[in-house]
C-alpha cells in the first residue's frame, strides 16, 4: 500500500516526537541546528540565546518549516547561574518534564581580539569558564531528571582548541579542555543509564565567532555551518543510540566506525 | 523487619505524651532547626540522619540516610513528587502608596489567577490597604491586581498578574526568591531548594522529603532493584505566618497529576507484592486521593485534592512513608498517625530531640515502614 506523501514524510523524520534544547541558538551553528531539528520533526524546541530578537526571527522561520512545532524562546546569560536555573525551569515547563536532546552549543570567546594568557583579565577568564563550562555542567545537572527515564542524548560542542593549547586562544581553549573533561566524566557517571553524552568538534566554520577569533584568515575557506549538522541529527536520533562517550569531528568521516555491528 | 544496630523498643515505654488531637506530644527546641543545607554543614546531601520507625513492630532505629537501602527490598517502589520549587516570593509596591508588600504565591487556580499570602515588608499594618482593586507593581513591569480574599483561608488573597503562562514563569524566575523562614542562617539561593529529580516548576515550597536523595544514591538503588516513579503535586505554603490559622491545619487545595507511567508502575508493584513507599506526605495525599476516587486503584489523572488523612484513615496504596520531621502543631503529624500509633511517633520524636536531630526543609528525615 502506498502511503500518502505527508505520512511517509513523518515516518522518515529522524527526530519525530522528541523535545530538544539548544543553547546559543540565535546564530551560527546553533541556528542551523534549530532549523535542521525542526525539519527532522522534533515535537518541541527550547532555544536559548543572549537576546530575544534574533530568536523571535528564528521562531518565525521555524513556523514556516514546521507550523505545529512548539518553540520556547528563552533569552538568558548563561554566565549567570540564576539564569541557567530559569532556562532549566522554563524548558521543563515547556517540554512537560520530558527532554530527549540537549545541545550545549553556546560559548563565548571572551574579549576579542583574544589576549595572551599573560594579559588576560581574571574577570574575563572567569566569565568564559562560566559560560563554556559551568553552564553546560548546570544544564545537564538540572535537566537530567527529564532525560533519565526515557533516555536522551547530550551533545557538547567543543573545538580543536579543546585538545591543543594554541597560543592566543586564551581562556576559550582552556574552557574547551574543561568541557571535554566534563563530557568524559558525565559519560562515565551515566554509563549505566540510557542517557548518552558525546562531544563534537564542528571544525572550522564560517561563523561570526570564528571570524572574530581569526580576523586575518579567509572565512570563505571555512565550512558553512549548515553543512556540518548531519552528525548532530545522527547523535540525537535513535540511530545514534549506541554511540556514547565519544569525541567526534563533524567534518571528518565521522560515520565510519559508528555503524552498528 | 530487621533493623541494624540502634534499635530500641518503645512499645511499652511510659510516655509523658498526649494524644494527637489534644496538645502537642513533644516540644521542639529552637536550636534544632536546620539553618542551612547539609552540603553547607560539612555533609553531603545524602548524609543527613534517618529515623526509621517500624510501623508494625513499633520500634525505632537511628541511621544515616545514605544507608536507606538497608531498609528497602528489590521490588519496592519509591514514589517521588517531582514538582520543582518556584521562587515564589515577590516584593511589590502598592501603587500610589509608599508601601512595600511581600507576596508569597500559594496556588495557581484553574482560571489563571493566584492565591497568595500578602504581608508588609516592614512592620506596618496593611490590612486596611488590602482591598479589591489594589494594584501591586513589581520589577520588570510586572503588576497584579488584588481581587478578593479567599473564603477558606482568610490570609490568602486572589491575584491576577499582568503576565501569564510561560511569560509569567520566565519573569518569576528573574525576580522571585524562594520562600524562606526565619530559622535560616542565610538567604540560600533557589538551587538549594530543589530535589535532584525535580521536573516541572510549580511548588511554592520544596517537597523536602526527597531532598537528601543524591543521584549517586538513586542510581545505586536502581541497581539494587528498588523501583522509582514520580507524580506531580504542586505544594502550597507550609505556613500562613499566623499561629491561629496554622493551628487549624488548613491544608490548601493542591493540584496534582498522576501520569500513565506512574499509574502502571504502581499497579505492577502492587501486583507483584512490592511496597509502595511515598516520598513526602504530598505523595500520600495524591495517591490516596486517586485510590479513593477509583475504588482502590491508581489511574492516570489530574485533580485537585484537599483530602485530609488522619489517624485511622484506611490507606489503600501507600505502605511506607519517607518524610521530614514535623513541628508539634503540623497537620503532617496527623497524617503520620495513619501509619503509626501516635504514641510511637511521639516516642520516636522524643528520641530525635534527645539525639539532636534537625527539623525543617534542610533537616533530617524519617522513614516509616
Amino acid at each position: 500500500m502506498q502511503l500518502p506523501e505527508s505520512i511517509a514524510e513523518i515516518f522518515m523524520k529522524r527526530l519525530a516526537g522528541k523535545f530538544a534544547l539548544i543553547t546559543g541558538a540565535s546564530q551560527g551553528l546553533g541556528r542551523e541546528l534549530a532549523l535542521t531539528y525542526a525539519r527532522q520533526g522534533v515535537r518541541g524546541l527550547a532555544l536559548v540565546a543572549r537576546s530575544k530578537e534574533p530568536l523571535e526571527k528564528l521562531q518565525l522561520e521555524i513556523d514556516r518549516i514546521a507550523p505545529n512545532l512548539k518553540v520556547a524562546i528563552i533569552d538568558a546569560d548563561l554566565g549567570s547561574t540564576k539564569d541557567v536555573e530559569r532556562v532549566a525551569a522554563v524548558t521543563l515547563a515547556a517540554c512537560e518534564g520530558r527532554l530527549h536532546i540537549l545541545v550545549n552549543n553556546a560559548s563565548t570567546l571572551g574579549p576579542v581580539p583574544m589576549p595572551y594568557l599573560l594579559d588576560y583579565p581574571v574577570e574575563d577568564f572567569q566569565q568564559v569558564l562560566n559560560v563554556n563550562v559551568i553552564a553546560p555542567f548546570l544544564l545537564i545537572q538540572n535537566l537530567l531528571a527529564a532525560m533519565i527515564d526515557q533516555g536522551g542524548s547530550i551533545i557538547n560542542v567543543t573545538s580543536d582548541a579543546g585538545r591543543v593549547g594554541y597560543p592566543g586562544w586564551g581562556a576559550y581553549g582552556i574552557s574547551k579542555f574543561g568541557l571535554e573533561g566534563l563530557s568524559q566524566t558525565w559519560a562515565a557517571e551515566l554509563a549505566k543509564t540510557d542517557v548518552r553524552v558525546n562531544w563534537v568538534d564542528p571544525g572550522n566554520m564560517n561563523t561570526a565567532m570564528h571570524r572574530d577569533a581569526e580576523p586575518n584568515e579567509d572565512p570563505t575557506a571555512w565550512a558553512d555551518p549548515a553543512a556540518v549538522t548531519d552528525i548532530f541529527v545522527f547523535l540525537a536520533s535513535d540511530a545514534g543510540q549506541h554511540v556514547r562517550g565519544e569525541r567526534l569531528e563533524a567534518q571528518s568521516k565521522w560515520w565510519a566506525g559508528l555503524q552498528k555491528g | 523487619m530487621l533493623f541494624s544496630p540502634g534499635v530500641s523498643s518503645i512499645k511499652r515505654q511510659v510516655l509523658e505524651l498526649t494524644a494527637v488531637d489534644q496538645k502537642p506530644g513533644f516540644s521542639l527546641p529552637a536550636d534544632l532547626s536546620a539553618d542551612r543545607p547539609a552540603e553547607r554543614r560539612g555533609l553531603s546531601r545524602d548524609q543527613v540522619r534517618l529515623l526509621v520507625i517500624d510501623r508494625y513492630a513499633d520500634t525505632v532505629a537511628h541511621t544515616r540516610f545514605d544507608r536507606i537501602s538497608e531498609f528497602l527490598a528489590p521490588g519496592d517502589l519509591l514514589v517521588f513528587n517531582s514538582s520543582r520549587t518556584l521562587p515564589a516570593t515577590l516584593i511589590g509596591k502598592a501603587r500610589d502608596l509608599a508601601l512595600a508588600i511581600e507576596v508569597r504565591l500559594a496556588e495557581l487556580l484553574p482560571d489563571g489567577t493566584w492565591l497568595a499570602l500578602l504581608r508588609p515588608v516592614s512592620p506596618e499594618k496593611i490590612e486596611d490597604v488590602l482591598a479589591h482593586g489594589l494594584i501591586l507593581d513589581f520589577e520588570r513591569d510586572l503588576s497584579c491586581e488584588v481581587l478578593n480574599r479567599d473564603q477558606r483561608i482568610r490570609r490568602l488573597w486572589r491575584l491576577r498578574f499582568s503576565k501569564s503562562g510561560m511569560d509569567f514563569l520566565d519573569l518569576l524566575y528573574r525576580i522571585g526568591q524562594p520562600i524562606r523562614y526565619r530559622y535560616l542562617s542565610a538567604a540560600w539561593p533557589l538551587n538549594y531548594y530543589q530535589n535532584v529529580y525535580a521536573l516541572q516548576p510549580g511548588a511554592s515550597e520544596m517537597a523536602s522529603a526527597g531532598r537528601a536523595f543524591s543521584w549517586k544514591l538513586l542510581l545505586r538503588l536502581r541497581g539494587q532493584g528498588v523501583g522509582s516513579t514520580s507524580i506531580t503535586l504542586h505544594t502550597g505554603l507550609s505556613s500562613y505566618l499566623d499561629n491561629e490559622l496554622d493551628r487549624q491545619h488548613l491544608a490548601s487545595e493542591e493540584v496534582y497529576w498522576v501520569g500513565e507511567e506512574a499509574a502502571n508502575t504502581i499497579r505492577r508493584t502492587r501486583d507483584s507484592g512490592g511496597r509502595v513507599i511515598a516520598v513526602g506526605t504530598t505523595v500520600v495525599r495524591a495517591l490516596e486521593s486517586t485510590a479513593a476516587e477509583f475504588g482502590g486503584e491508581i489511574r492516570p489523572c489530574h485533580r485537585y485534592t484537599k483530602l485530609r488523612i488522619t489517624a485511622g484513615y484506611p490507606l489503600q496504596i501507600v505502605k511506607g512513608l519517607l518524610t521530614g520531621l514535623h513541628e508539634p502543631e503540623a497537620s503532617h503529624l496527623d497524617l503520620l498517625a495513619a501509619f503509626v500509633q501516635p504514641e510511637t511517633i511521639y516516642a520516636a520524636y522524643n528520641e530525635a530531640v534527645q539525639r539532636r536531630y534537625l527539623w525543617h526543609e534542610f533537616g533530617d528525615l524519617n522513614l516509616i515502614l
